[in-house]
């Protein structure tokens, strides 16, 4: 053991195509399958990058133990990013070797907070928002194309996510700073997109409507037709923002609020106020 | 008996276990539950309802991502179940949504948990392999990660489909019978259920920021949607008087809908890139020559 320690600080493996393939590969369909509260996707990014670390560290030496025990520790991102930091990792540890474990440990560290913030906002939150707002809606009218539609926008992600390892990896560090302008750029242009888009569906699948009817002596009040002419689908607007407000309240998780919803829901109705809307 | 048969059972069941993978790794969107509701009504024999379930559950979680690994609500198993549930037993499809569909993922969030700590359990033999250099041991104990993954959907879908059926028929029956009012409640909260989704979605978005954009979105869509939905009932009765009128009208197509959303967020790219590129012209004029600097003294350093 300690006869390799001496020898071996400077990595003359070089990565090849086929290592960048592996790594995507097994990024793209093995991420996350180790996810526990513990480590969270730690022993996952050991997992990735692991004949990459053995090509380049040799097995059965201190070296390779010492930057697995450190790959194998916490870590969290969001899984469309994930390989934009391992490309940037492989790039210094293939430089410095094992003398890079604590870089790359800051490195991973540092990184993957704000990548996870920004892939979450895009991957996790307004893709689904979008895409599946139009495949749903499409969908409550029968319609199944909405679905395949998604899918063909996330196997386009897909490909994204598997150009991204090399690029990261020809970049380096320097890439981060050189994507942030444009990262934001695009995050603001996908909420503004997500905020309109929720502004159009509160407009069209919200399907509720009052059917309370006031019999004021011989005179019937529709109350629909009554907030029709001030304002269509004034209802479903109203019942978003309560919601809204609602979630913005103490205590309160999304779940819970479905659930209040629901209740309430039936209450109004079983007294004849709220219905379904025809 | 009856209700679902068990080579029913079984694909749905293989169906729940594969799209918590799916959505781990590659996301292909088969994990969501418009997928979930049509693959379960192409399983049941009635896509359409599967649609409708899909897509209202769909709805219902619109906002709710995974952040930092929190759990989130499984709404891909409840409109499995619901879309199951609403064909075999003959629920209506916004009944099942909010009396199945969204109790049925609210109660997945506990196995989700359970699946992620026993997960804890395969990271510390990872741990352990590191140590002994069992490099094959490594990868073995991660990879098997896939079976707290698998049955924590699996088991509850298979157990529920397989002995649920009699008693959710029992339900069904007794609550179209004896209590309308609970199965108009739960039809009027279905329909209800996506102003929930779209509300968390609006908490996770900058709507302070972007505020005018959300009316426009809504009157845009407000207005249109009058409008079609008029034309298209005009269309229909003039259709009934005369039989000549053959021209139908199509509903309004969100898609152009949400073209025109994409023709403000491009102006909203255009404008940030073009400040942010002034800023780094700036910026770069100055920090250039300082990282080249950076970078001979790391190279003679090595």
């Amino acid at each position: 053991m300690e006869t390799k320690s001496k020898s071996t600080n400077k990595i003359t493996y070089k990565l090849t195509a086929k290592d960048f393939r592996q790594i995507n590969f097994r990024s793209l369909v093995f991420n996350q399958w180790g996810w526990n509260y513990e480590r969270m996707q730690g022993s996952g990014y050991l997992y990735i990058m692991m004949p990459q670390l053995r090509k380049m560290y040799g097995d059965h030496t201190p070296e390779l133990k010492s930057i697995m025990k450190m790959q194998n520790q916490f870590f969290n991102t969001s899984n469309f990013f994930n390989t934009i930091i391992q490309g940037i990792d492989l790039a210094i540890e293939e430089k410095k070797g094992v003398k890079s474990l604590e870089t790359v440990a800051g490195i991973k560290a540092g990184l993957m907070g704000p990548f996870a913030a920004i892939g979450d906002s895009l991957f996790a939150a307004l893709v689904p928002a979008i895409m599946g707002a139009i495949a749903a809606n499409m969908a409550v009218n029968g319609n199944a194309l909405g679905a395949f539609l998604w899918m063909a926008v996330d196997f386009v992600i897909m490909w994204f996510r598997w150009i991204q390892l090399k690029f990261a990896y020809k970049q380096g560090v320097n890439l981060v700073t050189s994507m942030q302008g444009q990262l934001s750029a695009l995050t603001d242009a996908a909420t503004l997109l997500g905020v309109y888009v929720v502004g159009a569906l509160a407009a069209t699948m919200v399907n509720t409507q009052v059917i309370y009817v006031a019999h004021l002596g011989k005179m019937a009040v529709n109350f629909q037709e009554q907030i029709d002419m001030i304002m269509p689908k004034l209802i479903p607007a109203l019942i978003v923002g309560g919601i809204y407000w609602m979630l913005g309240k103490k205590h309160m998780t999304s779940t819970r609020a479905i659930f209040i919803v629901i209740i309430v829901a039936v209450a109004l109705s079983a007294l004849g106020i709220l219905g379904k809307a025809v | 008996m009856g209700l679902i048969a068990i080579w029913q059972v079984i694909v749905l069941t293989c169906y729940s276990m594969y799209q918590i993978m799916d959505e781990l790794t590659i996301q292909s969107s088969l994990s969501q539950p418009v997928w979930a509701g049509l693959i379960a009504g192409l399983v049941m024999g009635d896509i359409k309802t599967g649609l409708i379930i899909g897509g209202s559950l769909q709805l219902t979680v619109l906002g709710v991502g995974t952040f930092g690994g929190a759990s989130k609500i499984d709404a891909n198993s409840g409109t499995v179940m619901a879309t199951a549930f609403a064909i075999g037993a003959g629920m209506k499809p916004e009944v099942a949504v909010a009396a199945l569909g969204v109790p049925v993922a609210s109660l997945m969030i506990q196995t989700d948990i359970v699946a992620r700590f026993a997960n804890t359990f395969f990271q510390h033999r990872v741990d352990k392999m590191i140590d002994q250099e069992n490099y094959k041991g490594i990868e073995r104990n991660y990879l098997y990660g896939v079976l707290p993954w698998t049955l924590s959907r699996g088991i509850p879908v298979f157990l529920a489909l397989a002995f649920g059926g009699p008693f959710v028929r029992t339900a069904v029956s007794y609550m179209n019978e004896n209590l309308a009012w609970l199965s108009n409640g739960l039809a009027t909260a279905g329909a209800l259920l996506p102003a929930v989704g779209f509300a968390i979605l609006l908490r996770y978005l900058p709507v302070k920021k972007h505020f005018p954009y959300l009316i426009l979105g809504f009157i845009i869509t407000a207005l249109f949607s009058t409008v079609y939905g008029n034309i298209g009932i005009l269309g229909t009765t003039v259709a009934g008087i005369d039989t000549k009128f053959t021209t139908k009208f199509a509903s309004l197509p969100m898609l152009a809908i949400a073209l025109i959303g994409f023709a403000f967020a491009l102006l909203e790219y255009k404008r940030s890139t073009e400040k942010s590129a002034v800023v780094a012209v700036e910026k770069s004029s100055e920090s250039e020559d300082s990282e080249e600097q950076d970078g001979e003294i790391h190279g003679d350093e090595i």
